[in-house]
This record gives C-alpha cells, sequence and structure tokens, in this order.
C-alpha cells in the first residue's frame, strides 16, 4: 500500500483516502448496526466526504498533463489473477459523475433512510450500499480484465442485494430474480469475450494491443461486448429487467442504479470497444446506432404509459440510455470512416449525456423517493396536490423534470443539441444507407424528446397539481429539509450546467484528448456562455445563458407592462365554477391513464391496448356497477422472453424424463458408451 | 512363464464370457471365484519371476491378499448376501444370452481395433495382454447393464476391478505395493457397502430388481 502511494502523484493520494474512507463507511455501518440512527449519520458522513476526495481525485486527475496513472498494481502468485488499479481521464470522468451523485445521494439518505428505523436492519442496507460503491470504482478504474470482470460480479450482486431489500414484497423478489438472471447473462458474454482476448493476446491487459487479434474474433468480440454491456445498460430489447429491478430497490439506491451503474457499462464500451478493439467496420457503429434508436424510442414510450412513478422514471432511463447509444453509435460510425472531428462532437455529446443524466435523473429518483416518503404510495393515480403540501419538493422536481426534457436553460438541452449536432454532421455525401439512417434518427431522437416531455408534464402535473386523490395525498407533509438540501444541489447542478455548458465541455474536451486524442475546442470557437456548433459552414451556436436572460427579461417586461397598462389588480378567491353539478372532487380530475390514453391508441401497433367493459345488473341503463379494465400488452415479454422460457423448461422437462430416466441401466449405458466413443477417437485421433 | 500368462489371460477373458453366459447367481459368484483364482495365480507366477530375478516379495504378497480377499471372503459374503434376501426366480436379464455374447465378442474386437495402434503396448505378447484385460474391464461393465438384480451388479463391479488390476499388473509388471494395497482396502469397503444397500433395496422395494430404484426420482 505504502508502494502505491509513492507510486502516484496527488491525486492517487486522495483516491487512497476516499477508498479507505468508504471501506470505513462499510465497516462501521455494520459496527453500528444496532443503533440505526447513529449509523445512518456515520455511514452517510463518511460517504460523504470519500466522495468529496473522489471529486478531488478526478478533477486533478483529468486536470493533469499525465494521461495514465498506475495507482497500484499486485501480481499474486495466482497467474493472471492481479490487482491493477489506474486512473486515466476516462475513468476520471465517471468517477467525477459517480462521485458527485454519491454526495448528493448520500446527503439525502440521511434523511430518506429514517423511515426503515425499526422496520428494517438499516445497517446491512448502509454496508450493501458503500460496498457498491467501492464496487462501481473499481470497474471503472481496474486496468486489467480479470480485476473488472470481479468487480463487475460484485456490483453486480450487491446490486441484487439492494435490490431485494425490501424482501418482504413479493415483487420486489422476482424483480430480484429477474435481474440477476439478465445480468448473469450478460455477464456471460463478457467471459466469452474476455477469454478470446486472453486466447489471441495472452494477456488481460485493458490498455495493452489488440494487434494480434485477427479481424473475425474482433467482430465476435464486438458482438458479444455490445450484448454484455447492453444488458446492463439496458437497451431494448435486453432492457426488461430495468423497469422492475430500478423500481423495486430503496430510492437514494435506485438513484444510483439508474444515475450511474448503467452508465459502467456505457464505460465498459468504450474502454474495450473503443479502445481496446479500435472501431473496424462501419457496421459496428450501426449496431450501437440502431438499438440507441429503439431504445429511445420504446422506452419513453413506455414510460408515457406508466402509472408507477418510479418505474416511468426507469423506463425513462432507458431512453436516455437510448440517447447515448445514438451518440455513441455516431462516434463509432465517423471513427471508422475516419471523420475525427464527427466522432469527437459524438463522443462528448455522448459522454455529456451521461454526465446529464447522472445529474436530473438521480435528482428525479431522489424526488420519487421524497413523495414515496411522504405518501407512502407511488402510484400516481393515488396521488395530486403535492405542490401545496411539498413545495419545496414540487419545485425542485419540476426543475429535475425540465432538465430531463431538455428545456433551456436546463443541461438536459445542451447534450440533446450536441447529439442532434453530430448527428447532421454525420450526414455526408457518398453515404447514402448511413444519410438515410441518420436522418431516421434525428426523427426518432426528435419524438422521443417530444414523449419525454410529455411523459413528465404527466408526471408532475398528475403528481403534484390538481387535488390530492386519496387520503394518503393529502396527508403529505413536506420532507426533512436534509433530503431537499440533497435533492437541491443535483438540480443547481443542472442548472449550472446548462448556464455554462463550455466548462464542462472544455473538461469533456480534456478527457477527449487523453482517451480518443481527439480535441474539439478549437473547432468550438470560443466564448464562455455559449457553445456553439464546431459545423464550420453553418455557425450554429447557442446560449443558453443569453436565451435564460432573455427570457427573464420578456417575462419581467411583461409584468411589468401589465402593472403599467391595468393598473392595480385585485384578487378574488372563488371556486371553480362547476357547470351546476355537486362541487369538484378529485374524481373529476385528468387520470394518468387517462393523460396517455390518446398516445396509447396513436401508438396502437406498438402498446396493442385491451378493453374490458364488465356492466353488472340487468338494467341497461341503470347498471348496478360497471368495471372499465385497460390494459396493454407486453410485447417483448410476450413475444421474445416467454418463448425462450417456455423453451427451456420444455427442454429440462424432456431432458428430466429421457435422459435423466433414474434407471441405473440407462446410467451405465452412458457409461458404457462414453468409454468406447473415447477409445474410438484414442485410435483415429 | 511368458506362455503361462498369455494362457491365464486368455482363461480370464473366457471366464467373463462365462460369466456373461450365467444364468444364475449362484454360478456368478462361483466364475467370480474362479476368475479371481486365476489372477492369484497370474499374480503369483510373476511374484515368483520377481522374487527370482529382483528379490523383491511383494507381488507374493499381493496374490495371498487376493486369494484371502477376492476368492475366499467376497464370494462367502456374497453367498451371505444372496441367501438372506427372498429368492425368487424370475428372468435377471434384458437381452437373451447368445445376444449377450455376440455382445462380448463385438467388444473384444472393438478393443482390439481401439488398441491396435497404441504405442509401447504393441509389441509382440503384451499387446494381446492388455486388450484381453481391456476387454475384460468392458464386458465388466456390459455385465452390470445387462443383469437386473442388484448383485449382478457387484459382480460387475467386482469384474471391472478385475479387470483394472490386471490390466495394471500386466501393464508395468506389478504395480507399486502401497497402490494395490490401497485398491484393496478400496474394494472391500466398497463391496461391503453394497452387500449393505442390497439388504436396505430388498427391504425397501420387496425386490432386489434396480429398475425399481425409478421410483425414487423426483
Amino acid at each position: 500500500m505504502l508502494e502505491a502511494f509513492h507510486n502516484s502523484g496527488g491525486q492517487g493520494t486522495l483516491f487512497w483516502v476516499s477508498i479507505i474512507l468508504y471501506a470505513a463507511a462499510a465497516i462501521f455501518s455494520l459496527a453500528l448496526m444496532k443503533n440505526p440512527k447513529v449509523c445512518t449519520l456515520v455511514s452517510n458522513g463518511l460517504c460523504i466526504l470519500a466522495s468529496v476526495f473522489g471529486i478531488a481525485t478526478s478533477i486533478i486527475d483529468i486536470a493533469i498533463e499525465k494521461i495514465h496513472t498506475d495507482l497500484y498494481v499486485f501480481q499474486s502468485a495466482i497467474p493472471y489473477l492481479s490487482v491493477d488499479i489506474r486512473l486515466d481521464r476516462l475513468s476520471s470522468f465517471f468517477l467525477l459523475c459517480l462521485s458527485v451523485l454519491v454526495l448528493c445521494v448520500s446527503i439525502y439518505a440521511i434523511g430518506y433512510v429514517s423511515h426503515y428505523f425499526g422496520k428494517r436492519n438499516v445497517g446491512v442496507l448502509h454496508f450493501l450500499y458503500a460496498a457498491f460503491i467501492l464496487s462501481m470504482i473499481f470497474v471503472m478504474t481496474s486496468g486489467n480484465a480479470v480485476f473488472f470482470f470481479v468487480a463487475w460480479e460484485a456490483m453486480a450482486l450487491l446490486s441484487y442485494f439492494l435490490v431485494i431489500y425490501e424482501s418482504e414484497k413479493e415483487e420486489n423478489v422476482n424483480a430480484g430474480r429477474l435481474y440477476i438472471i439478465m445480468t448473469h447473462i450478460g455477464t456471460a458474454f463478457l467471459l466469452i469475450a474476455f477469454m478470446i482476448m486472453f486466447s489471441y493476446t495472452r494477456s488481460f491487459d485493458m490498455f495493452g494491443s489488440s494487434a494480434a487479434i485477427p479481424a473475425f474474433a474482433k467482430n465476435i468480440m464486438f458482438v458479444l461486448f455490445l450484448l454484455g454491456f447492453g444488458t446492463k445498460a439496458g437497451v431494448v430489447p435486453v432492457h426488461i429487467w430495468l423497469p422492475y429491478a430500478h423500481p423495486a430497490a430503496p430510492s437514494h439506491v435506485s438513484a444510483l442504479m439508474s444515475g450511474i451503474m448503467i452508465k459502467t457499462a456505457v464505460y465498459g464500451l468504450l474502454r474495450f470497444v473503443f479502445s481496446y478493439l479500435g472501431v473496424q467496420n462501419t457496421w459496428w457503429g450501426v449496431a450501437i446506432l440502431v438499438l440507441g434508436i429503439v431504445s429511445a424510442l420504446m422506452g419513453v414510450a413506455y414510460a408515457f404509459v406508466e402509472k408507477n412513478i418510479k418505474r416511468l422514471l426507469a423506463y425513462s432511463s432507458i431512453e436516455n440510455i437510448g440517447i447515448i447509444f445514438i451518440g455513441l453509435g455516431i462516434a463509432f460510425i465517423a471513427k471508422a470512416q475516419g471523420n475525427s472531428l464527427v466522432c469527437g462532437l459524438a463522443l462528448a455529446a455522448s459522454l455529456f449525456h451521461c454526465l446529464n443524466h447522472t445529474l436530473f435523473k438521480g435528482s428525479l429518483f431522489l424526488g420519487a423517493g421524497s413523495v414515496h416518503f411522504a405518501s407512502g404510495t407511488k402510484n400516481m393515480e393515488e396521488l395530486g396536490g403535492l405542490i401545496k403540501r411539498m413545495p419545496v419538493t414540487a419545485v425542485l422536481f419540476l426543475c429535475g423534470a425540465l432538465s430531463i426534457s431538455a428545456i433551456v436553460p436546463f443541461n438536459g438541452f445542451i447534450s440533446e443539441w450536441l447529439t442532434y449536432q453530430s448527428l447532421f454532421a454525420n450526414i455526408l455525401p457518398g453515404h447514402a444507407l448511413i444519410n438515410i439512417l441518420t436522418i431516421l434518427s434525428v426523427a426518432v431522437l426528435a419524438m422521443a424528446g417530444a414523449l419525454a416531455a410529455a411523459s413528465f408534464i404527466k408526471l408532475f402535473g398528475i403528481s403534484f397539481l390538481g387535488l390530492p386523490r386519496s387520503e394518503r395525498a393529502s396527508n403529505a407533509v413536506e420532507v426533512p429539509g436534509v433530503m431537499n438540501v440533497g435533492m437541491g444541489i443535483l438540480v443547481t447542478l443542472c442548472l449550472a450546467v446548462g448556464l455554462f455548458p463550455m466548462a464542462v465541455l472544455q473538461m469533456l474536451d480534456r478527457v477527449l484528448t487523453g482517451f480518443a486524442g481527439i480535441s474539439i475546442l478549437p473547432q468550438l470557437k470560443n466564448g464562455w456562455l455559449t457553445a456553439f456548433s464546431p459545423l464550420s459552414i453553418s455557425g450554429n451556436a447557442v446560449s443558453p445563458a443569453v436565451i435564460a436572460g432573455v427570457f427573464a427579461g420578456v417575462i419581467l417586461a411583461a409584468l411589468v407592462l401589465i402593472r403599467i397598462i391595468g393598473g392595480k389588480r385585485r384578487e378574488r378567491k372563488v371556486g371553480t365554477w362547476d357547470c351546476g353539478f355537486e362541487s369538484l372532487n378529485a374524481r373529476t380530475q385528468y387520470s394518468a391513464t387517462g393523460f396517455s390514453k390518446p398516445v396509447k391508441i396513436a401508438l396502437k401497433i406498438l402498446f396493442r391496448p385491451s378493453r374490458v367493459v364488465k356492466t353488472e345488473g340487468d338494467l341497461v341503463y341503470h347498471p348496478e356497477s360497471i368495471q372499465y379494465l385497460v390494459g396493454i400488452e407486453p410485447i417483448f415479454e410476450r413475444y421474445l422472453y416467454d418463448p425462450i422460457s417456455k423453451l427451456a423448461r420444455s427442454i429440462s422437462h424432456k431432458i428430466k424424463y429421457s435422459v435423466q430416466t433414474g434407471s441405473i441401466h440407462a446410467y451405465l449405458i452412458y457409461i458404457l458408451l462414453t468409454v468406447l466413443i473415447l477409445m474410438f477417437y484414442n485410435r483415429i485421433a | 512363464m511368458s506362455s503361462y500368462l498369455d494362457i491365464l489371460s486368455v482363461l480370464l477373458l473366457l471366464s467373463s464370457f462365462v460369466l456373461m453366459a450365467n444364468k444364475r447367481i449362484k454360478s456368478h459368484i462361483r466364475t467370480f471365484r474362479f476368475q479371481s483364482a486365476m489372477i492369484a495365480l497370474a499374480a503369483g507366477i510373476l511374484g515368483v519371476n520377481s522374487l527370482i530375478h529382483e528379490g523383491r516379495v511383494d507381488l507374493l504378497v499381493v496374490c495371498a491378499v487376493i486369494i484371502a480377499i477376492k476368492v475366499i471372503y467376497i464370494p462367502r459374503l456374497l453367498h451371505r448376501v444372496y441367501a438372506n434376501v427372498e429368492y425368487k426366480v424370475e428372468k435377471d436379464f434384458f437381452l437373451n444370452i447368445p445376444i449377450l455374447i455376440l455382445g462380448c465378442c463385438m467388444i473384444v474386437v472393438f478393443t482390439y481395433f481401439a488398441l491396435s495402434k497404441t504405442d509401447g503396448i504393441n509389441t509382440g505378447t503384451e499387446n494381446m495382454r492388455v486388450v484381453n484385460s481391456v476387454s475384460l474391464i468392458l464386458i465388466g461393465l456390459f455385465f452390470m447393464i445387462s443383469r437386473k438384480k442388484a448383485i449382478g451388479q457387484i459382480v460387475g463391479f467386482l469384474v471391472i476391478e478385475n479387470g483394472i488390476f490386471v490390466t495394471a499388473m500386466f501393464a508395468t509388471q506389478g504395480m507399486p505395493f502401497i497402490v494395490d494395497m490401497g485398491m484393496f482396502v478400496d474394494l472391500l469397503s466398497a463391496v461391503m457397502i453394497l452387500g449393505i444397500m442390497v439388504f436396505k433395496i430388498n427391504e425397501k422395494f420387496d425386490s432386489i430388481d434396480i429398475n425399481k430404484l425409478k421410483n425414487l426420482r423426483g
């Protein structure tokens, strides 16, 4: 360990301090299990401290000139099993995202976890939480594939235990089971890819050369990496675990899972495919782009019809990972065609969106946690009117929703704008098919953006506006201040990044220079408040700060004008006109299901909505009760996963009855045949 | 000496054919006893040989142990086990005897084919002995497959063990003493456990027909 301090610079020391603090948080949370209050304070306090060190580490590492820093290399006596921790600017960037999120989430958790006191063992939760963060740090900083794999598996297992933390609920256990199956299938693909990597290069070094791997093996490895990392990222069609697992975990953990865990897949793709294998064929990029398009559209379409707040956010994560993959796909295509400017721009766009998604999805999951904390339900149909009862949470949630809907001056706008720009820049004469695909993805991205905005209008409008739809919603009170502080920091960062995008772009430029050898900053012209399109031909530019300023100015001017023209307003409070019926109540409001109905009908081909009307009573015009059920068909479960699981089940059933017969004679025959075949093989070989 | 060993090797193979043709359990045990005696004889011949040329006595000790365990103790144990379980005359095998004998012949031919190119054992008569003893192993396994009653399985298992022992002995002119002894201890405990299991099977299923064990499957 001492050697490690000597080997590395200042950021190395900071890194180890943060690792030790996280480990201490894990240990103390188990030691102080008996006293939940102290345990929560100590554990989260240590995590907050550790994350501050983590932020410092990553900022220093991005700022200094040295590209690679070996933090710790330990060769064990067992061959190829070595602990190898390295920091380069790409890892530092993801470490920065993680640390910022952990800082806010840990502050939030001090308040949020209090509702588990006396019900569940909080010490275990904090232990898993800290260990989960540690495993993600090691995924981001490991230097060889074996250690990466160990950290990756640890991350999967720890997050599984966090998903089933509230294990008394049947649905959580089922969600956890689905998650662990899917993630292990993904890991299996990675394992095969690592084995191929080793069989050609005789080395597990992630930073080494892949020159010894022939082209066809690289193609196979790409497909394996895409499937393996895609499962973790939750791209359609291997997304099915995500909408169940993310809502099942405690909300601050959901924020981590959705905010950063699925990004480790993006890191893996960049590290292993972009950097290690090197982009070889154009179709690699096309495959990623197509997955991105499908995920963006499907994710947001399902988000729009969802009633559970946290599940809506989880589907929206699928959409955002789709947008990130669109950027990645363009980067891969451009790289394969040798267009380094577009490649750099697209990479910047997708990394920027990673950061943004970390910030706003983190804040939204924390907001959903606050709503659940205050009202005890995640079902939108039972909420409503929360803006009166929890004003601070409502404002913060609104800001998060604006960010994710890509509204100026929040951060979501910048990265989506950059993604659009890189898509437009990728339209070049001579590549007809790719041009068509690119134009299609522009259209899909636009549609996804519109649907995302609609989803968050629905989420905010149904849950926070109007009248409370249930007892629980009307009894909700504002959450403890410390929870709003955690969420507030994230929302402030969303706004700051949105107003000063160039600061982030400068950082991203250093990341790209270190990692891909591309610098886009000279092409971004100048300006501190303005993000310029790097296209020299059109000179597109956008400045969120100016837009925000003008917008505020216009509103102010309008208010002043109204005051001057209209004179002093008199405020009067009367009930809403109710057409002469009885007074309006919560039942007369627009419901979440009703709000999404038009889109459900318009996208009938995707949702295949079903409707059942049950009428009880003899009288046609005056029935005793009418029951109206609407549902959508889960097409992926029904047409992809059900047949596969049925097939697996029938095969195992057949094996049970035809191979594993229970007859000793049959087993002896298997042995005899095996011996005979082996003897025969030995003879002819 | 070599011609004695050749004759013994052929006799061993012949005894396994005889075993396959036996219908009654008592004759199974008798044939096994005969086979074990042949092995003891072979070990004795090799032992005398090594005593004269190298001054080693271990193979003679092995010969004595074989006589004690395989010729005297195990057949007696099997007789006792068989006497204690209920005796029912019923068809014990799946295929009829001629087909089984034909199968054995095919196994010998196959073994000859499989080993004909193997290096190191392909010199002169050694090859014939190894082919015979490897066939003995496979015929033992085939015998286990062909019989329904649990005692048939025990005898088959013992024949496989005999085959392995003879193969090792012919191929190496006597294995290290401690390995031989270890094998005997193994064998002894295995046969005792199998004997107890036969009682248990008989107790549970009112028969020693191992086909009925299918019911155990979940």
